[in-house]
């Protein structure tokens, strides 16, 4: 389609932006000159897709060798995907607009698993066969990492190669291993099986299983000389580690349209119903002066007056004061607002809570995820009610009238008792403010609440239990509405359907995939989008394919059971896990990583907090 | 401190950027560029910018208008131009920067080219002869009302595959040229069929360049 026709298509749909490329900073190169070319895909729209920071490495990874360009690819919206579907536009890449098909590797992010049919329907616009077995030839190559990949089973069938953990090191790898067998002219299977071989690269095909009769796994054999067990990769000095001098600057604005710097990787806290506080241990931190460095550089590059910093939990970064010492200086000479993120501040000297105080600021927010001390224990939240009642009050006396609050509703061993401490919390803080004397004249308070529903993972200490099944969250839901007697509670909640949906897909295997294209096929996409979401269709595809979702999602799992991710090693030993899964059950917390160690295996790397000083 | 008015083409995939995206834009490209602007002193600072005329989405502008505030007198404007090219893509090329001369009241008519992939000459001039076209426009509050656009059109002009039209613009009244076109298939039920829309002027009410 020459760029005439495809431009005045462009503007018939909403934000054109999302699909026109030609940001600042994107990477054009001379596609004669390069030997691979990666369609770097993100399954949701541009303004989440780009919001994304492992994306932003990894472009800026890759397309720092010449050989490679790296190009975006996301999901188009309804609007466009129906343009694309009635003048035959395949899936292209923004940069070149060249049809992603064509390209060397199709790589795929997977952040959340109500993103799979996204990837299907991509890969599908792309006019790729989905599944790996009926792509023959050695490209297009369609490859994953991210999150999900810790048990990526019911993708297992249209994937080709999937990266566990950190992809900077073992993407690189796999692009040099193809860059050899293209140019001797290997076929698919024999490019595959060499890079099985490779740490860190899981290839699903090379993989039978068999089921025992009730349903459960008898066995993963792997084939071709696969290892039996796949390890994850992490990068071990993020000091000198890749990382991007330059963001793409969208047009159009996304989520986090600003300056992302990452300071950490991994968590101290295991918090027990947290995928990321385990599959990406252990915590490995970057310099303040790394940080501050790369973060004035990426500043000064995009042009972006805001930047964050990104960890999973930035209060517990050992350098903090000092590293926003210096943050604070620059980006308020250079009109930049230095966002922070879900800091704890208590601590903190008196002469940088006073710069701190000129920071524009956001909500007051706080994740206390469970109603009861008694259920924050179990689930290792180590907040206490007074530690929020006492920094509610800080802030109130400060002028703040609003705080908004994150909970989970079905975590193992709760009561209605603990549901009604959520709504007895938000309570106390609304007495409390009507309670001060000097609190803000005139001003009602707000108190937020927001309620998502528990969703067992892989390699947390919950993944054995059961989630509740849909009913129940129902019943759940209903109750704590009706324990909120007050209007200055603004109470929300997570639509049951999607987190059902979820359950079973975390926890799925790859049969799966049946009811995954089935689903697919009858118009599933954008699940995680209220406005798309059909449960009714998931219902059918997995009655047709004779498979029940609640086996996945609703069922007591024992400990020797085995699970469709146990062949695969996040660092996280599943003795640990069942030894957490039991403290849990006795009601007890495990100290963080920096007080004590418990040892979970991820010291296996000989690097990172498992080897601080203590 | 002096008010310096910015000259640049935006073209390219640029067209598909809209007036509040150019905004943001504009201001990461001045930051990126180092020059020496001013910013507002309110809670919310920002460097300062004004736009002459917003430009719609879609449309190629090739000469568009950029107020901004420099706080260094001997700031060399030669190299304001250099600086803002260096950092910027090429589909937004600047021009030229000079101090301004006319208010940005000043702007009465605006001059767009439309390029058309199969042109009706002999309905096209018979639509511009009439002496009152009347057609629906979407005010402000959402309603719809009749307006007569011919006394907005001062030139209208086809030569080959390329109508071009000075049509009335500014803060008070303002004629966009795919109005112009929805009461031209209005008018004679032919699909007008055009792509490619150009700004390429902007005049103060004697037709002279705004400057």
């Amino acid at each position: 389609m020459d760029n005439k026709e495809f431009e005045r298509l462009l503007l018939t749909v909403q934000k054109p932006g999302r699909y026109s490329g030609g940001e600042i900073n994107s990477v054009i190169k001379d596609k004669e000159k390069v030997d691979v070319r990666f369609a770097f895909c993100f399954p949701d729209t541009y303004e989440i897709g780009m919001s994304h920071l492992g994306m932003k490495i990894l472009y800026s990874q890759f397309n720092a060798r010449d050989d490679i360009w790296c190009e975006r690819v996301f999901a188009p919206w309804l609007d466009f995907e129906e343009v694309m579907r009635q003048n035959n536009i395949p899936l292209f890449a923004l940069e070149s607009r060249d049809p992603v098909k064509n390209f060397d590797f199709i790589g795929f992010t997977l952040q959340y698993e109500m993103s799979y049919t996204n990837v299907l329907n991509m890969l599908d616009l792309a006019g790729v066969p989905l599944r790996s077995a009926d792509r023959k030839d050695l490209a297009p190559l369609v490859v994953a990492g991210g999150p999900c990949v810790c048990n990526a089973e019911p993708l297992a069938d249209f994937v080709d190669i999937f990266f566990l953990g950190e992809g900077e090191e073992v993407d690189l790898e796999v692009i040099d291993l193809y860059k050899k067998h293209k140019a001797i002219g290997s076929t698919k299977a024999e490019f595959l099986r060499e890079a099985a071989q490779i740490e860190g690269v899981y290839v699903p095909s090379l993989y039978d299983v068999s089921y025992n009769e009730d349903g459960t796994i008898n066995a993963v054999t792997p084939k071709d000389n696969a290892p039996a067990v796949i390890k994850k990769r992490i990068i071990k000095d993020l000091n000198n580690c890749h990382y991007p001098e330059n963001f793409v600057v969208p047009f159009i604005q996304i989520v986090h349209d600003r300056a992302v710097q990452e300071i950490f990787r991994g968590c101290i806290r295991g918090c027990r119903f947290c995928q990321a506080g385990f599959i990406y241990r252990p915590v490995r931190e970057k310099s303040a002066e790394v940080i501050n460095r790369q973060a004035k550089c990426l500043c000064e590059n995009t042009g972006y007056d805001e930047i964050s910093i990104s960890s999973l939990s930035s209060s517990d970064y050992t350098e903090l004061e000092p590293l926003l010492n210096e943050m604070l200086d620059w980006t308020q000479q250079n009109h930049i607002s230095l966002a922070l993120p879900s800091l704890r501040i208590d601590n903190f000297s008196e002469e940088l809570l006073e710069k701190i105080s000129h920071i524009r600021k956001s909500g007051l927010t706080f994740a206390p995820e469970a109603g009861t001390q008694r259920l924050r224990d179990v689930i290792n939240k180590n907040v206490t009610e007074e530690e929020i009642l006492s920094t509610c009050k800080i802030a109130f006396e400060g002028g703040h009238t609003a705080v908004k609050l994150y909970f989970m509703m079905g975590l193992p061993t709760e009561t209605d008792e603990d549901l009604k401490g959520i709504a007895d919390l938000g309570q106390k803080i609304v007495d409390m403010y009507y309670a001060m004397p000097n609190r803000p004249k005139g001003k009602s308070v707000s108190v937020s609440m927001s309620v998502a529903v528990f969703v067992p993972k892989p390699f947390t200490p919950f993944q054995f239990e059961p989630q509740i099944s849909k009913a129940e969250m129902e019943r759940k839901q209903a109750y704590l509405k009706s324990c909120i007697t007050t209007r200055k509670i603004d109470l929300s909640m997570h639509d049951s359907s999607t987190s059902f949906l979820e359950g079973a897909f975390a926890r799925g295997d790859r049969r799966l995939g049946n009811v995954l294209e089935l689903a697919f096929k009858k118009g599933c996409k954008f699940d995680s989008w209220n406005e798309c979401f059909d449960l009714e269709k998931w219902n059918e595809a997995f009655l047709e394919c004779g498979l029940d979702p609640n086996f996945y999602s609703a069922r007591l799992r024992a400990y020797d059971e085995i699970n469709p991710w146990d062949h695969l090693d996040y660092a996280v030993s599943k003795g640990f896990l069942v030894r957490e899964h039991q403290t849990a059950l006795s009601e007890k917390t495990t100290p963080n990583c920096r007080e004590k160690c418990s040892a979970c295996g991820a010291n296996c790397y000989g690097e990172g907090v498992c080897f601080e000083k203590r | 401190m002096r008010n310096v008015r910015i000259f640049y083409e935006k073209k390219g995939r640029m067209k598909f950027v809209s007036h509040l995206d150019m905004n943001r834009f504009m201001s990461r490209l001045i930051a990126k560029s180092k020059i020496p602007v001013w910013f507002t002193e309110g809670f919310n600072q920002h460097a300062y910018m004004n736009f002459a005329v917003p430009l719609s989405l879609g449309y190629v502008g090739l000469y568009e208008v950029m107020d901004v505030k420099i706080t260094d007198d001997n700031y060399p404007l030669e190299k304001l131009v250099e600086a803002l090219n260096t950092v910027s893509t090429p589909d937004i090329n600047f021009v030229k920067a000079a101090e301004s001369v006319m208010h940005t009241k000043e702007i009465a008519f605006a001059e767009f080219k439309l390029s058309f992939d199969n042109v009706n000459a002999e309905k096209i001039n018979e639509f511009f002869a009439n002496e009152s076209i009347i057609t629906q426009k979407k005010t402000k509050k959402g309603g719809i009302k009749d307006i007569d656009i011919a006394p907005l059109i001062k030139k209208a002009e086809l030569c080959g595959n390329e109508l071009t039209l000075i049509l009335t613009a500014g803060n008070e009244n303002n004629l966009n040229p795919s109005l112009v076109m929805t009461a031209f298939y209005d008018f004679c039920g032919v699909d007008p069929d055009f792509y490619d829309v150009t700004r390429v002027m902007i005049y103060d009410k004697n037709l002279n360049k705004f400057e």
